[in-house]
């Protein structure tokens, strides 16, 4: 035999070696690598030179912006803060720079309007068995990957059809819709805030109710004024970590926590929702840490539904959340001491009634969206006359 | 000496020749499995594959010229390095899938683009570099030998890889195990040729150990390679059809097919919506025919107590996983076809009280056939007087976007020509009740009369499926939009823009830079070259259009269409035979074969138009072998015209192989969806009468 020379030694050894390193490069598939995998924030960006030639007939000038030099603009409404140049278009889609000047292309045209039973928004404690008028414009401040409004929020409002209806005439269909509340949902209610609170001030004096289901990612001046007008809110939790907001939603969690306290501050009755993601949000120790700052800084009394996950837009090779993750949920954030706890898209008819906190009587049972036992009077438990937080008649 | 040196190298080309094609089916599964099944992604990847190996096979000539010239013992290395890449490649797809993408994730089009072109980039250069540079090696002792036999001994290896993976491999074995299994001939190969050549025996010895070690160890790894972060895999089986995974996440299971979470154990609200909605409309459920099927349905159709219920699934082994996990429910009166639910029509005399159709979004051929015209009627010769048809698409929440607005209309026209009520409504999915009288749509009411108990619809219909949205997305449908015929599967492009404008992005970009890239490339070539680039891609465009054309009038029959994809690649095998071994190999020949070509098409246009039906399965057997045999034929008599030295070669090579990428996408994600069988069909034939004119007029010039 030939003797091995040391090129070839080293040629052999370097071989050996790179297939070893190439099978420990694959030794982490038996890790769990859910939340190491991808990019680590996917938030929006702005879109330069994006804003149309001209303004629509539902542009509006934006309420809470700020003129810098060189017709520079920046939007005050959400955390996201976007600074604008002349011509550019906001991280939401829906805000552009016109010369100087911020619009908000989302002024009486929403794209979605519907008649919903106040259940499914969801609100549990406020005026039950009623219905929502809901509106939506196009645009959103979060790029969810589970989106189930995707066609809207992740368009621009010149995107999609849409109809005209200008803050007087919402109430007005509101009001032939027997509707006792006007709910700003679907998309993202935070984008098409000059609407939102303008229709939010004339149904106000006009008797009817203002529900804001939200992501609640919004600064503190314009909750501030919003919450002036509004009655009930659902704002969506998430996650209880920075990391998946910023992966999963493109989005913050601290803006987010802000505004619950905010609305708790305010006295604005309102009710949180978390989505359980398999791999990304179904971890015990994340919803015991969500309940303990809950419980310390708005205390027990507001609602916290967990909702089953369903494959959705792009994050559609998860499987659902298995129904009893929920039911686990429901029951630790109760044992933490959060007094009304739901599981919502699923199966649990238990999960979907409220008990009294303080004697565990059935107070309210519901099949989907029908109530087949109502145990309230006015706002009492019928049993041992607790006050139930929320707003029932 | 010299016939023993061929001998050792034609070694190493078949057992390429097997390995390459067993590692391109085998990764155009495993990318459909990891990313999208849709028919863009399926001819995406193979038009990456072929471009990368045409480009290859360009290098090959420069570099081995300038840079690396051609020895036998490099082309030892060479062949180590490739059986022991694709295992590697395949395990490589998946982890990285984990990293570049987030988990859970669905990932747009430029994204598979990249991530495809750049994971097989290694492996499609070497390959296409590969076969030229054999060659190359051989000419080195034998100046004289002709380029043809290596591609004739190239295809020989193609035939072989294909009829194993296709007719052994994947009905047998796992990926990794195919891989291991499918080189080790090139192992052997290069071992045997580093034996004949070289005395470097230790260097040899260990690199080839290596190469065993590494294929051998992805059989080990690859358990791990398929373990997902949530939940825990209890069932995993490749079938011909696709990967199959059933995922255990506490007490639920969910069935994934092609990495797609089909449905799992807890889905009431699809199971009672998918059930109840047609069946309430019918005065008796005696007879259901489903057509695949959603976890708990069973249990609901049951409620009715039917007489029978066909239950078509294609794939066995989703129906065994089903049954085997509690997915779905064994009832009464319950019979599981295992047939095309097309096919099965076809042959049935059966008449049912509701058909069911439960099959996913029509973004491929295959599926789009559950969606046509042809089935439609089908459905309807197979329904009784009062029977229903229902079949869903993907959901309406709030607002319809005007993708999926075309998507519903083109369906709704088509169904609408044979049912006189059809009617669409907005559940979890949007829900097609087709009928002959008029749908009603308190569904909560009737199934009360019928005493039916149900969970979610008694409590969530009256809130969700208003009259206002009921009424609202029914005015949507635009009547104008365009049918969804067999011939012409419109559905197809308009999932195509769905599925863009989900990832906001647009495959313009793409096309602009493609058309840039073939006018160069066109602008460059010779004339031999322009033909064997319209041969490559009217082969592939053909092969492609009548296995669209088989499944249209026969359904999916895994074994036949296998056997077209062999055929046309079979076919090239004697043609190149026979081509080299013409004597009179002249322009006038290759205008000839060209003629043939164009008089081959339009015979399967009339056929096809003509009696699509009536044709036995063996003339999709003759055509295809036919095509095959005439491109094999003129890549022989194209070289001997072009000079045959070895930029000739490489040239020659590269043509056919990036005319056949053309081919494959332009086929599958244009000309098919947008203009239908016999455009497309024309459009070949219009390209081959433009090699043709070209070939004249070159002729004349002369």
């Amino acid at each position: 035999m030939k003797t091995f020379s040391r090129r070839q030694f080293l040629y052999c050894g370097a071989g050996l070696l790179c297939s070893t390193v190439s099978a420990r490069a694959f030794w982490p598939f038996s890790e769990k690598t859910g939340m190491a995998a991808g990019p680590a924030d996917i938030r929006g960006h702005v879109f330069k030179g994006d804003a149309p030639e001209t303004l629509w007939k539902w542009s509006h000038e934006g309420f809470l912006y700020t003129k810098l030099n060189d017709k520079l603009v920046m939007c005050g409404i959400c955390p996201h803060r976007c600074l604008l140049s002349p011509g550019d278009r906001s991280v939401c889609r829906s805000k552009v720079n016109m010369d100087g000047i911020l619009y908000s292309l989302t002024y009486g045209n929403p794209c979605s309007v519907n008649v919903d039973p106040i259940e499914k928004k969801p609100l549990y404690h406020f005026k039950p068995r009623s219905k929502a008028f809901s509106i939506a414009t196009a645009g959103c401040n979060f790029r969810c990957l589970n989106c189930q409004n995707w066609e809207i929020s992740q368009a621009k409002p010149h995107e999609v059809r849409h109809y005209e209806l200008f803050p007087v005439d919402v109430i007005k269909a509101a009001q032939r819709s027997k509707c006792l509340s006007i709910a700003y949902t679907y998309s993202e209610a935070v984008t098409f805030f000059e609407y939102m609170i303008d229709t939010a001030r004339l149904a106000r004096e006009n008797g009817v109710f203002n529900l804001w289901i939200s992501n609640g990612y919004i600064n503190r001046e314009p909750l501030l004024a919003l919450c002036k007008v509004l009655d009930a809110a659902n704002v969506n939790l998430k996650s209880y970590s920075d990391a998946i907001y910023r992966k999963l939603n493109g989005g913050r969690l601290q803006p987010v926590l802000e505004t619950f306290k905010t609305l708790h501050e305010q006295r604005v009755h309102f009710e949180m929702t978390n989505l359980v993601v398999p791999g990304y949000v179904d971890d015990d120790e994340m919803v015991k840490k969500m309940c303990g700052w809950v419980l310390e800084n708005l205390g027990p009394d507001y609602p916290l539904h967990f909702l089953r996950f369903f494959p959705k837009y792009k994050l559609d090779r998860l499987p659902s959340t298995p129904v009893s993750t929920l039911i686990r949920f429901r029951k630790l954030a109760m044992s933490e001491g959060i007094h009304y706890v739901y599981v919502g898209n699923a199966s649990y008819p238990e999960g979907n009634n409220t008990y009294c906190h303080h004697c565990n009587k059935l107070l309210i049972e519901r099949t989907g969206y029908l109530i087949p036992t109502y145990n309230l009077d006015k706002n009492r438990c019928k049993f041992c006359n607790t006050v139930i937080p929320g707003r029932w008649v | 000496m010299k016939r023993r040196n061929e001998r050792v190298i034609t070694r190493v080309v078949i057992a390429t020749g097997i390995s390459s094609v067993v590692t391109q089916l085998l990764i155009i599964r495993e990318f459909l499995a990891q990313f999208q099944g849709n028919e863009f992604v399926i001819a995406l990847i193979l038009f990456n594959w072929l471009i990368l190996g045409g480009i290859g096979t360009i290098l090959s000539h420069r570099i081995t010229r300038s840079l690396w010239a051609a020895t036998a013992t490099r082309l030892g290395w060479l062949s180590l390095l490739l059986a022991g890449l694709p295992g590697v490649l395949i395990l490589a797809v998946r982890y990285f899938r984990d990293v570049f993408f987030i988990h859970g994730s669905s990932v747009g089009f430029y994204s598979i683009l990249i991530y495809s072109f750049l994971a097989t980039a290694p492996y499609c250069l070497i390959i296409g570099f590969v076969l030229p540079y054999s060659l190359f090696v051989i000419r080195k002792s034998n100046p004289g030998y002709p380029g043809a036999r290596i591609y004739i001994t190239d295809n020989l290896g193609d035939v072989s890889g294909g009829a194993l993976f296709s007719f052994v491999l994947v009905l047998w074995v796992s990926p990794m195990t195919a891989v291991f299994l499918a080189n080790i001939p090139l192992l052997l190969a290069a071992f045997l040729l580093f034996h004949h050549y070289s005395r470097q025996r230790l260097s040899v010895y260990l690199s080839a150990a290596a190469a065993f070690a590494v294929l051998g160890a992805g059989m080990f790894i690859e358990p791990l390679s398929l373990v997902p972060p949530e939940g825990k895999t209890v069932y995993y089986s490749e079938s011909r059809y696709g990967r199959i995974q059933v995922l255990k996440d506490k007490e639920q299971y969910t069935l994934f097919v092609g990495g797609v979470p089909l449905f799992s154990s807890q889905n009431l609200n699809m199971a009672e919506e998918t059930i109840h909605y047609p069946l309430s409309q019918v005065d008796t459920a005696r007879n259901v025919l489903l057509i695949s099927a959603q976890g708990g349905m069973m249990a609901e159709l049951e409620k009715y107590r039917p007489a029978s219920v066909d239950y078509v699934e294609l794939d066995p082994k989703v129906a065994d996983v089903e049954f085997r996990f509690g997915l779905i429910k064994k009832i009464r009166g319950l019979r599981v076809i295992h047939q095309d639910g097309r096919a099965y029509l076809e042959k049935s005399k059966k008449i049912y009280d509701a058909i069911i159709v439960n099959l996913s979004e029509p973004d491929t051929f295959q599926i789009n056939r559950f969606y046509t015209d042809r089935f439609f009627a089908l459905a309807r010769r197979h329904l009784a007087r009062y029977g229903v048809l229902s079949f869903a698409m993907e959901g309406f929440e709030n607002y319809l976007a005007e993708p999926q607005r075309q998507k519903l209309s083109s369906l709704y026209n088509t169904v609408r020509d044979y049912f006189s009520h059809v009617l669409l409504l907005p559940g979890e999915k949007i829900f097609f009740l087709c009928g002959f009288r008029p749908i009603n749509t308190d569904i909560p009411k009737l199934l009360d009369q019928k005493g039916i108990p149900t969970r979610y619809i008694r409590g969530y219909y009256y809130g969700n499926v208003t009259p206002e949205r009921i009424e609202r997305l029914n005015s949507l449908i635009d009547p104008k939009t365009p049918k969804n015929i067999d011939d012409v599967p419109q559905l197809m492009h308009l999932m195509f823009l769905q599925w863009f404008a989900k990832f906001s992005t647009s495959p313009t970009g793409f096309i602009v830079v493609l058309l840039l890239f073939c006018m160069v490339y066109l602008f460059r070539i010779h004339l031999e070259e322009f033909v064997l680039f319209s041969t490559g891609f009217m082969v592939m465009g053909s092969e492609i259009l009548v296995i669209f054309a088989f499944q249209i009038f026969f359904g999916y029959i895994y074994f036949q269409i296998g056997l077209i994809v062999t055929v046309f690649l079979a076919g090239l095998l004697p043609g190149a035979w026979f081509g080299d071994r013409f004597r009179k190999r002249s322009k006038q020949t290759l205008m000839f074969t060209d003629g043939l070509l164009m008089v081959l098409m339009g015979l399967l246009i009339a056929a096809v138009k003509l009696a699509g039906h009536q044709l036995p399965v063996a003339a999709y057997l003759v055509f295809g072998f036919s095509v095959s045999l005439i491109c094999g034929f003129q890549f022989p008599v194209a070289l001997y015209l072009r000079g045959g030295d070895a930029p000739a070669v490489t040239q020659t090579f590269s043509a056919d192989l990036i005319g056949a990428a053309f081919g494959t996408l332009i086929a599958n994600v244009f000309l098919i969806p947008y203009f239908g069988i016999i455009w497309t069909a024309a459009g070949l034939i219009g390209l081959k009468f433009l090699s043709l004119t070209v070939t004249i007029l070159s002729y004349e010039n002369v």
